[in-house]
């Protein structure tokens, strides 16, 4: 056996398992960003469906250009600009940073049938990325546009104050939070491995 | 381990709202991100003498560089998670509190570390700071609270280790 190994087999599974994750990191993100425009569509085309079902007044459509989305809304930008409709682009790439981490994860646990994992967790997290996307337009238009263009919304202020929860949440919390609550929910096996008895 | 998923969803949103309130922002995130600024700086100093925080604010004197320590940087989110996690999950109170001094000292650092690098990396390549502090820094921190709450779990004690006999059972044991 040569000192490598020794040393690898020193280290105690939550070492290991944290330097596996690590070494796939750059991996995962490299993937990721590269077949953003892929990967995202289900989420842009959730985004769509959410904007249009709940807010059709407002956005008129909906488009993805690679990693980010663009809704055209119905909003004018002012008596000044004849003609002119309100835009908001959204970059999908900065809700959806738990995927390669997600990724990551999942491979560096090597648990059985870890395609299935990936494709369950995918599926799961998609829509934490249409929250925040749809959360990031509805803030763009209800809270940070000017006042011309935010009052013909129409949304009163528990709803602006509500579109600045689900913002704040979508932004901070949910894509960094989710991909840590699935993969637990969904590694629960090799979790009790970890700690050798099992979740009361 | 449903039960600790519902408890830690509804912990997790009930003090992520809180943290939202203005007296909240006001009493206890500035201050604690312009001491987070004040610290960076001072670990800075030791190397660099040419760096200053002033509020939330690290700025380099050489070139004028400054970044500004914003809500997901300072490290509050993060806390809040390894929070909530420590809460849900069932241990006894003890474990719990040292837990939660150890994890929030570990999950600080290395925000502390964010924000150096990224103080560094905004001076030499602005892609690469804008990638580093929009995603490659928000994966490590969330990585960092499960590996502390990971960590955590696997201290705590096992069932038989508080010394009390298992429970009788009358069930033979199951046999494969």
């Amino acid at each position: 056996m040569n000192a490598p190994t020794v040393r690898a087999q020193r280290l105690s599974p939550l070492a290991r398992f944290v330097l596996v994750v690590l070494a796939w990191l750059p991996v995962t993100f490299a993937a990721w960003y590269f077949a953003a425009p892929i990967l995202l569509w289900p989420a842009a085309l959730l985004s769509d469906w959410v904007a249009q079902l709940g807010f059709a007044d407002l956005v008129r459509a909906v488009e993805q250009t690679g990693p980010i989305v663009a809704f055209t809304t119905t909003l004018r930008p002012g008596q000044s600009v004849a003609g002119g409709i309100v835009t908001v682009d959204v970059n999908m790439l900065l809700y959806s940073f738990g995927l390669p981490l997600f990724a990551a994860l999942t491979i560096a646990a090597r648990e059985r049938r870890r395609l299935r994992t990936l494709a369950i967790g995918y599926a799961v997290l998609v829509p934490a990325v249409a929250w925040g996307v749809v959360a990031d337009f509805l803030k763009n238009i209800a809270i940070t546009a000017p006042a011309q263009v935010a009052s013909q919304t129409g949304f009163v202020a528990w709803q602006r104050e509500a579109i600045a929860f689900a913002f704040q949440f979508g932004s901070l919390i949910l894509p960094a939070v989710a991909p840590a609550i699935v993969w637990v929910l969904m590694h629960r096996g090799f979790l009790e491995q970890m700690r050798r008895i099992p979740y009361r | 381990m449903i039960r600790f998923f519902i408890l830690f969803i509804v912990l997790l949103v009930l003090m992520f709202g809180i943290e939202l309130t203005p007296i909240a922002q006001r009493w206890f995130v500035e201050p604690w991100t312009s001491t987070l600024a004040r610290v960076s700086a001072s670990l800075v100093t030791e190397f660099d003498p040419g760096v200053v925080s002033a509020g939330k604010v690290l700025r380099s004197t050489g070139n004028g560089f400054a970044v500004s320590i914003e809500a997901g940087c300072n490290g509050v989110e993060a806390t809040i998670v390894l929070i909530a996690a420590m809460l849900a999950f069932p241990a006894p109170w003890k474990h719990r509190l040292a837990g939660l001094a150890a994890g929030i000292a570990a999950v600080q650092g290395l925000n502390i570390i964010r924000v150096i690098s990224l103080f560094y990396l905004g001076q030499w390549n602005r892609d690469v700071f804008e990638w580093a502090h929009l995603y490659v820094w928000q994966a490590l921190i969330m990585l960092d609270v499960l590996i502390v709450w990971l960590i955590w779990v696997r201290t705590l004690p096992r069932v038989g280790d508080s010394g009390e006999p298992p429970p009788p059972t009358s069930a033979a044991p199951a046999t494969a």
